[in-house]
Formats: structure tokens, C-alpha cells, sequence
């Protein structure tokens, strides 16, 4: 009987499958792509969204190829950020300094001062000459030293540290986890202006921003909490119990502690409030967050003992790791030493009294009751809105809909803290998609410069020149000195100055005039040649700025450029103006006698290839290419 | 009525010299002239400076014959004593001593010229950089709201229509936000970069920026779109002018720092009269959790820099002292008692500077209370007793010739406390 209606089933069953199979194929329509049909965009508008959102630049054959396997299927591709990235790694590979931990960078890029006091303690510069021997002498005798040392100035691990985040936006498959990376450095940022945790930056990016972008909240908070560039950059490295002060003191007066000086770089001697007021402000609860000064000192009190393994430092640690190294693995842990890689947690620097906390009771707990404050503050219902509603900032506009914000703080919650989750339900959202937030969102310098390297498909093999531009645009990479990381709205980029660099940045790229940026504007266009400026305007303008409406641009700009004899009249307006003013906004190149020739012979408008690139500049400086 | 904008725009086509069909022949003169000094009519400029990250106002300006600080800064504490180690306090009355690294400022306090005051900041008690800089700034201590700043409110109240599009300038790469809001004002880092430039190709940028400031006129919307006039209008007044090879008058050197670079700017704008009214410039570094030094070290350096930043300026001045006032100003204070890593955390009140002709110098202004616990705000900190927007009302009306603190610093009706002669 059974069998029967098996069989007799079967066929149907299988039938209906099928056609259920095939059309979810064939419309791809996951949740993602549901939400922007609700909300009345096309594949292609939607894509160009999403990509605007979640890459540092669209091209067309970017959005051809996620229109192709669908908008669900491309954002979990991007969530998983598995794709190997080739050609990345292979430009990657002259980076030498890149992937060093913290020991040695400390080793191979050691601080000036410290090479000095070994120099001077060698013998190889005698102490009293460092103010009589003149500069350049005494540079030479302490690079000399470093040279035979081994030692690399510290300018080149930076160099090298931004040129990979250039090449890495540029290059990498798994842009979302660049764009993430970028996102929660600057959440949590730290800075290279502070001299004493620049060299710990790199490592930090790499090891503990970069893994947890698609973690959880939570996992992020703690790892920042004890990387060396946190617990340096705002100063929780040296924090000490003030209770534990007074106790050491009185210990030392009759027994010294053999660990009494372990892991204290520099003379600690208290308390310091600057990381436990700046987690609660910037990181977890938001400044209206409801905490209050007496809340700042008692989890101060909480993070005492945080800081960094001594053995990683220029000098291995010295004495304390001498200290440190008599004592066996058990003996440290039963004490309550905490190590996990870099940090340390040294319990003889920690206050150990009662302290409260938003109400919360902490006693005593060593190392763990700061891991127990960091996952409370990481859980606390103010943690959900604040960083919701700055993940919406930054992906969909500068004023996101509360609404919107709502439904993720209600993921952030039940997911406990997943920011994969959090993205998930903010992009399957039809409030991500409204008309309102289509190209809303002002590019920061660095993702202009970037998202236009994409655009012209160009061959960065100097990635710090295009640096100079984005720091020249108001935006120095990894050196914000505020705590807050770079403001993300419109009103803080774009100003009289940075927009007048804006356009320059344009100009220069297009016309190849960025060192070791190479870019080719004929085989953008599959070198086709386009016979008229009009026609390279709606060309290039297409491939710049694909699925926009570009007509208002083109209609403003042709005249300009199609006007018979505007050649010339710009050549001689420019020719009178230059010998007015000398060579005042110009480099030393100008002084090239180009402008007669051409002035003598009007070409039609087009023929040159400074004219094309001239048109390609207008279009990457252009307001619309402004947004994304 | 030729307006504002109706004027420069003209004035920049005629720089271009292609699109002039309609434009009054007077006009396109009047713009071939803006080379010549003098065109637009030289009026007193207010500078301000903002310290970033809070200064120790009590290291700055030492109450040194106060025991409880003594006590509560065993390290950090300086003396006037010629005796004591390092380089003393110089001693400006008995009570307050200058940070030896500001000797710069000795003689112009001598001389009645540099005013200060002590227990000055906010009502509102955020330790918060962020707020506490966005509250002096917004000019309103308990509103967040307040979408301008008190200086672009200052602009406002000025009174008179100008064509300058200088009127006020920020040498900083972005807007403050003392300038956000409706009149016009400019952001810049580097005055001879202010122009759109095509290396090797003059010709090529002429066209490029006419294409710009066309499209930007009739395509962009918004911030872009009113960004982009005055940055052409400034471009085109700019480029008359020669801005690259300034040299300080009276031998005045100025640091080669940020600080020193941005004031050094601000006389080159004065110098060349294009009607700067209110500058602003900023000075970083004063977040001194860690090591903070005495006569030598961090703060030691940065209130060198700052002092001599503000002595090259004025010494670079020179017969144009009258018309400039220079205010300093700094979110918050730090705490009385060092903390444990030779530092000192966020407080509440700091001391700013003023310098000027018309400021009533030679004096600390301000009330501070000896620094017993019981004093203490919050039982930690220096007590702000002198509300910022006092001070910055008064050296703002009296040297713009301003009058309306009511629009200047809303929700504020306190008392002016005298820092200005009258």
C-alpha cells in the first residue's frame, strides 16, 4: 500500500521540486533581493548600491557580474571573504615589514631614542657629542649604526603599513572585509601620531581588526581592550591599583617582590582613567550612554593590570622578564598572571578592592573581572543602539531612518552582538534601499582616491603617492589623533580647501600625473578612440560613473568643450594670466613653452590625448563623482 | 546693488576672460583691480585658537604659592623659586607664575598687552572631549542640537555687507565646527595650494576650472554646491595675488610647526587685505595622560610652541597690532591631583590667553580658590568660575564691534568680568 502511493506520488513531487528549484534560480530572490524589489529598484540600481555600500568602488563590470549571480549569493560571498586575492598577495609581496609581530618590530624598527641609548651604551657614540658634533655628522654616525645593527627606520614600516590598506582597497576580492576593517579600526581607532603605540598599529589592524570584522561585537571589544596599540594609544598599559601602590610599598619596605617591577615599561605609579572613559564613550555605550565620572574611575580601577608582555619590547624585557623567566608556567598562573600573546596581565598592578560599576559589583576578580565589565559593557542596551546606529551611518546615509536602526538593535541583541547579523538584517531591510539613500553617502578622500583608482582600472605600483593626495584632501590615514576616529559625514570633507584638492586629485590621475599610478585611458575604452570630446563625455562618463544619470553633466560640459574656438581663448586667457601671476599655481614643469604651439594651432578640441584625460579629470572631480 | 555673489562671479569670468557677454564694464574693472591693495576695506581681525585635548591650565599658569597643589602634584608641581630644580615659573604677581617655556609672553603680559584668566570653561560638566569641544564651539553648553558655531554667528553679527569671500578663514584641512553654519566661510591648510592646478599644463586647468565651477554651479546640490562657490571665489581673489613668497616683517620667526604655519597664513591674509575679519587656527597634543614633563618635555613643548606661534604673529604684525586680538581656548581643564602615570586626567576648569591692544593685560582674571579639596569641583577638579561664553562675548564685541550676545551665545545672559578696556 505504501509502496503504491510512493510511486504514485513520486513523479509529481519530484516535478514540483523541480519547478520550485528552478524558478527560486532563476530569480535568485533571497531576502536581500525581495527587500530592493519592495522597495521599487531594478537589478542594476540595486547593485550599483550595494556596491557603492559595501566595496570602495563600483565599475560595470563589477555590477554586470553581481546582477549575474544575484545580490543574496554576492553579499554571503562577501561575508564568508574567502576568495584568495591573487593578485593582491602578489603586489603584497614587496612589503616585507607587513607581516611582522610586535616583538619584531620592535627589533627591526626599534624608536630613534632607544637606538641612541644603545649606541651610546656600546660605545658608538659617545654621549657628549650628541649636542656639539653637528647634525648631519651625527646623523650619519647613528645611521651608520643602525645599518650595521640591522636596524630599519621607523618611517619605512609605516610607509609600508599604508601602502598595503591602499593595495588592499584597490585590489582585494573581499572588499566588504576591507571596508569592515576600515570601519571598526576607525570605531576603535588608534593613532601613529602617538610615538609610543604607532609601532604596535600594524599588528593591530591585522591581527585584531581585521579577523573580528564579521565576529562578534563583544570579541572585538576584547581583543582591542588587549592589543599593545590600545593599551598604549590610550594609556591603560601603565594603569596601576592605587590600593595595590600602597601595598607594594609597604612589601618592599620588608621583603622585596621579585615581581614588583615586572612589565613596567615606564615608572607606573596609579591610576589612569583615559581607555576606561574612552570604552564606555566611544566604544561600547555612547557618551548620552548613561555613565558618570564615578563610573569612569571605579572601571579604571577594574582595568588596572591590563598591559603589554614585557618580553616583546626592543630591550626582550630586560630584568622583569629575567624575573619573570625563574618562574614556572603554574607558579604564574596560580598567582593570576594572564598571558595571551602579546598581552599580559600582571595581577600585582591590580587594584583588587571593591569597585561598581553601572551598578554592577566587581570583587576582586583579577584579570577576569575586567574581561566581565568589557562583556557587560559590550552587552548593555545603550552598546546596541550606539553602535547599530553608527553602522547605519556609515552604510546607509548620514541620517539613517530610526527605524531601520531599530530593527538591527533588535538583531544586535537576540544575535548576541553578530555584526554578520547586524549587516544582514540592515541590507534585507527596504529601508536600506529608499530612493533617499541612493548615492547619499559623501566619499571620504580615501575612498575617492580609491574608488577612482577602480575607475580607471589603474596600476598603483606606488601606493604612498596616492597617500599624499588623500592626506592632502583632509584625510591623513592611521594618523587621527582624537580617540573618536575620522567623523563620518558629509560637513567634515568637504570644505572650500579639500574640495579644490578634490578636483586636482581628479586632474592628476587622469592624466597620469601621480607617480607610480599608472593609467591607461585608451584601454579603458577597449582603445576605441571617441571622435569627439561630447562623445568621450558620454563614454568615459559612463564608465566612471556606470547606471548614473549623467545628461545634466554631459549637457553642462559639452559647450565647454565643443566650442569652436574655445581652445584658444582658454590658451591665451591662460598664457596672459600665467605671465601675470609667474608661476604661482604651478610646479616647475610649467615652465615647458607648450601653451603657444598650441595656442597657434587650435587642433579640433579632441585630438589630444591631454584633452581626454582632461575630460576624464572633469568627470572624477565632478560632483557626482563625489557620492556613492 | 551689485550683490556678493553677483559680483565675485562676475569677477571671475573676467580672470578667465570668456564668458563676459553682460557683464557692466565697471564690474569687470573693478574685478582687473582686485590686485591692488586695498580693495576690500581692511577691518580688525579676530583670531582665534583652539587647543585640542584640554590644557593644564594649572601647569600653564601655576598657582605656586598654593600648598594643596604642591601636595597633590608631587612630580608635576613647579615652583618660582630660583632655587628649585629646573627652570623656575616666571613670576607674574605673587600668586600665579607662567611656564618658563612661555617666557615669549612675559613681556607682552609686562606691558598690559596679554590678559588671562584662570577657572574659565563650561557649565556643563562633560569630561568628554568630544562634547566639551563641540559645546564651546556650538556655543551652547547644553544644546546639541545647534546646528552653527558661535564664530559663524559672529560673522553674522558683523553688520556689514562685504565682498570678501575671506571674511572668515580656517587654516585647517577641515571646517571647524566654531564655522559651521550660514555665512560664508572658508577652510584652508595651505594658502599656495588654494587653486585648481594641471602640472605642466596651465592651459588644461584654466578650462578644467571653469568646467568645475560651472558644473558644480548647476549640477551639485547642497553642501557640494555652496562648498564649491566659495572655494571659486576665494580661488579667484587668490590667484591676483602673490602667495608664495611671504616674508615676515621685523624678523618674526615662526615655528615650523602647525600651529606656527596656520598664524603665519593668517598675517599673509591680512597683510593682503582680502577683508579677513575672523581666523581660526589649532594647536593639538594637550591630552597629557602619560609623562606630561615639567619645564621640560610634552607640555613643555607645546606651550612653547604655542607662545612662540603667538609672539612670531604678533611681533610679524607689527603697525597692524591695533587691529588683531588673538584668543586662546581649550575644551576642559585637567584634574589637580597628577595621576598615577606622571600625567593628569580630564578636569574642568583651564586658563585661556588673550592678547591685544585693546585687552585689559597684565592681569589674571578670574577667581580661583585655594585648591583645598573642598574647592574642588566634584571633590577633583579646578571649578570653572568664569563661563567661557563670558569671555568670548566680550573680546568678540569689543574688537568686531559686535553687540548681540543674545545671538552670539543663546541661553546665556550672564556678565562680562572686564578682560577688555573700555
Amino acid at each position: 500500500m505504501r509502496s503504491i502511493v510512493k510511486y504514485f506520488y513520486s513523479p509529481f513531487l519530484a516535478l514540483t521540486l523541480l519547478l520550485c528549484l528552478s524558478s527560486f534560480l532563476a530569480d535568485k530572490s533571497g531576502p536581500i533581493t525581495q527587500a530592493y524589489r519592495k522597495a521599487g529598484l531594478t537589478d542594476r540600481e540595486a547593485a550599483l548600491h550595494l556596491l557603492n555600500r559595501f566595496t570602495f568602488g563600483a565599475t560595470t563590470s563589477d555590477i554586470d557580474n553581481l546582477v549575474k549571480i544575484g545580490a543574496d549569493k554576492w553579499f554571503a560571498e562577501q561575508l564568508k571573504a574567502n576568495y584568495p586575492d591573487k593578485e593582491l598577495q602578489e603586489r603584497l609581496a614587496a612589503y616585507d615589514a607587513i607581516n611582522l609581530s610586535n616583538q619584531q618590530v620592535n627589533q627591526k624598527f626599534p624608536r630613534a631614542p632607544q637606538v641612541l641609548r644603545q649606541a651610546i651604551k656600546e660605545g658608538h657614540i659617545h654621549k657628549d657629542s650628541i649636542n656639539k658634533t653637528d647634525k648631519k655628522a651625527y646623523r650619519e654616525m647613528l645611521n651608520s649604526y643602525m645599518a650595521q645593527k640591522g636596524y630599519r627606520p621607523q618611517q619605512e614600516l609605516y610607509r609600508q603599513f599604508i601602502s598595503q590598506k591602499i593595495l588592499r582597497a584597490t585590489y582585494s576580492q573581499n572588499q566588504l572585509q576591507e571596508v569592515l576593517t576600515d570601519f571598526w579600526f576607525n570605531h576603535f581607532n588608534v593613532s601613529l601620531t602617538k610615538n609610543d603605540c604607532a609601532m604596535y598599529i600594524p599588528a593591530y589592524e591585522r591581527d585584531v581588526i581585521r579577523p573580528n570584522v564579521f565576529g562578534k561585537f563583544s570579541n572585538l571589544l576584547l581583543a582591542t581592550a588587549k592589543s599593545p596599540a590600545m593599551l598604549f594609544f590610550l594609556d591603560n598599559f601603565t594603569s596601576v591599583g592605587n590600593n595595590q601602590e600602597k601595598a607594594q610599598a609597604t612589601k618592599q619596605n620588608n621583603k622585596p617582590n621579585a615581581l614588583g617591577k615586572v612589565a613596567q615599561p615606564k615608572k607606573a605609579k596609579g591610576l589612569n582613567e583615559n581607555y576606561a572613559r574612552e570604552v564606555m564613550e566611544l566604544h561600547t555605550l555612547g557618551v548620552d550612554g548613561g555613565y558618570t565620572q564615578e563610573d569612569v574611575t571605579q572601571a579604571a580601577r577594574v582595568l588596572t593590570g591590563w598591559t603589554i608582555y614585557p618580553a616583546i619590547t626592543f630591550d626582550g624585557g630586560g630584568n622583569a622578564m629575567k624575573k619573570l623567566e625563574q618562574l614556572s608556567p603554574s607558579t604564574l598562573e596560580k598567582r593570576g598572571f594572564v598571558r595571551e600573546g602579546d598581552f599580559w596581565f600582571t595581577p600585582n598592578r591590580h587594584d583588587n578592592g571593591i569597585k561598581i560599576v553601572l551598578g554592577h559589583k566587581f570583587n576582586g576578580g583579577g584579570y577576569q573581572e575586567g574581561v566581565a565589565l568589557l562583556e557587560m559593557l559590550a552587552h548593555h542596551p545603550s552598546t546596541a543602539k550606539f553602535i547599530c546606529h553608527k553602522l547605519a551611518v556609515r552604510f546607509v546615509s548620514d541620517n539613517p531612518p530610526q527605524k531601520l536602526v531599530d530593527n538591527m538593535v533588535k538583531t544586535f541583541n537576540s544575535k548576541d552582538g553578530s555584526i554578520t547579523a547586524i549587516l544582514q538584517t540592515m541590507v534585507a531591510d527596504p529601508q536600506f534601499w529608499t530612493k533617499e539613500a541612493l548615492g547619499e553617502k559623501t566619499k571620504s578622500p580615501f575612498e575617492l582616491a580609491i574608488s577612482a583608482a577602480r575607475a580607471l582600472d589603474a596600476d598603483v605600483l606606488q601606493p604612498y603617492q596616492l597617500y599624499t593626495w588623500i592626506n592632502k584632501m583632509g584625510q591623513k590615514i592611521y594618523a587621527y589623533q582624537a580617540p573618536t576616529g575620522f567623523p563620518d559625514r558629509a560637513q567634515y570633507w568637504i570644505n572650500t580647501g579639500a574640495l579644490l584638492n578634490r578636483m586636482n586629485f581628479g586632474l592628476a590621475i587622469a592624466s597620469g600625473k601621480i607617480k607610480g599610478v599608472k593609467v591607461d585611458l585608451a584601454a579603458l575604452n577597449n582603445n576605441h578612440e571617441p571622435e569627439s570630446s561630447e562623445a568621450a563625455l558620454a563614454t568615459y562618463g559612463n564608465i566612471i560613473l556606470p547606471e548614473r544619470d549623467l545628461s545634466k553633466t554631459i549637457e553642462r560640459l559639452t559647450p565647454l568643450l565643443t566650442a569652436p574656438d574655445l581652445a584658444e581663448k582658454v590658451s591665451k586667457a591662460a598664457s596672459k594670466n600665467t605671465a601675470e601671476t609667474g608661476d604661482d599655481s604651478l610646479d616647475m614643469d610649467t615652465m615647458v613653452p607648450k601653451i603657444k604651439a598650441k595656442a597657434n594651432k587650435p587642433k579640433p578640441a579632441f585630438a589630444s590625448n591631454a584633452m581626454l584625460a582632461q575630460v576624464v579629470g572633469v568627470i572624477i572631480g565632478a560632483p557626482e563623482f563625489q557620492k556613492r | 546693488m551689485i550683490t556678493r555673489r553677483g559680483f565675485l562671479k562676475a569677477g571671475g569670468l573676467a580672470v578667465f576672460g570668456i564668458g563676459l557677454g553682460g557683464v557692466p564694464n565697471f564690474v569687470a574693472q573693478a574685478a582687473a583691480q582686485i590686485k591692488a591693495p586695498g580693495l576690500f576695506k581692511r577691518r580688525k581681525t579676530l583670531v582665534c585658537i583652539f587647543q585640542r585635548g584640554a590644557m593644564d591650565g594649572l601647569m600653564a599658569v601655576t598657582p605656586f604659592t598654593d600648598e594643596h597643589l604642591r601636595a597633590a602634584r608631587p612630580t608635576l608641581f613647579m615652583s618660582a623659586a630660583k632655587a628649585s630644580p629646573g627652570k623656575p615659573l616666571i613670576d607674574l604677581d605673587g600668586k600665579f607664575g607662567l611656564h618658563p617655556s612661555m617666557a615669549g609672553f612675559a613681556n607682552v603680559f609686562k606691558e598690559g598687552r596679554l590678559g588671562i584668566v584662570h577657572g574659565i570653561g563650561s557649565p556643563n560638566k562633560t569630561r568628554s572631549h568630544f562634547d566639551a569641544q563641540d559645546y564651546m564651539e556650538s556655543g551652547t553648553p547644553f544644546n546639541k542640537g545647534t546646528s552653527s558655531g558661535w564664530l559663524n554667528r559672529a560673522v553674522g553679527l558683523l553688520g556689514h555687507d562685504t565682498a570678501t569671500p575671506f571674511q572668515a578663514v580656517s587654516l585647517t584641512s577641515s571646517l571647524p565646527r566654531s564655522f559651521y553654519g550660514d555665512n560664508p566661510t572658508l577652510a584652508l591648510s595651505n594658502l599656495s595650494d588654494f587653486n585648481i592646478q594641471v602640472k605642466g599644463n596651465p592651459a588644461g586647468a584654466n578650462m578644467a576650472s571653469q568646467s568645475f565651477e560651472d558644473l558644480y554651479d548647476q549640477t551639485a546640490q547642497g553642501l557640494l554646491k555652496e562648498t564649491s562657490k566659495d572655494s571659486f571665489e576665494a580661488m579667484n581673489v587668490l590667484k591676483k595675488l602673490d602667495t608664495k613668497n611671504y616674508v615676515p616683517a621685523n624678523n618674526a620667526r615662526y615655528p615650523n610647526s602647525a600651529l606656527g604655519n596656520s598664524l603665519k597664513q593668517i598675517a599673509q591674509l591680512i597683510k593682503m587685505d582680502v577683508g579677513l575679519e575672523v581666523a581660526f587656527a589649532e594647536s593639538g597634543g594637550w591630552d597629557t595622560h602619560f609623562n606630561q614633563g615639567t619645564d621640560t618635555g610634552i607640555f613643555a613643548r607645546n606651550v612653547n610652541d604655542l607662545s612662540e606661534s603667538i609672539m612670531a604673529f604678533w611681533t610679524d604684525m607689527g603697525t597692524l597690532q591695533d587691529d588683531v586680538t588673538v584668543m586662546t581656548m581649550t575644551e576642559f581643564g585637567r584634574t589637580v591631583k597628577q595621576n598615577g602615570t606622571g600625567g593628569t586626567d580630564h578636569g574642568r576648569a583651564s586658563c585661556n590667553f588673550i592678547l591685544g591692544n585693546d585687552v585689559l593685560g597684565g592681569k589674571v582674571h578670574g577667581k580661583m580658590d585655594a585648591l583645598a579639596p573642598e574647592n574642588l569641583e566634584d571633590g577633583r577638579d579646578l571649578a570653572v568660575t568664569t563661563d567661557f561664553r563670558s569671555v568670548f562675548s566680550e573680546v568678540a564685541d569689543k574688537h568686531l564691534n559686535i553687540n548681540k550676545d543674545g545671538v552670539l551665545f543663546p541661553e546665556w545672559d550672564g556678565q562680562h568680568i572686564g578682560v577688555m578696556r573700555t
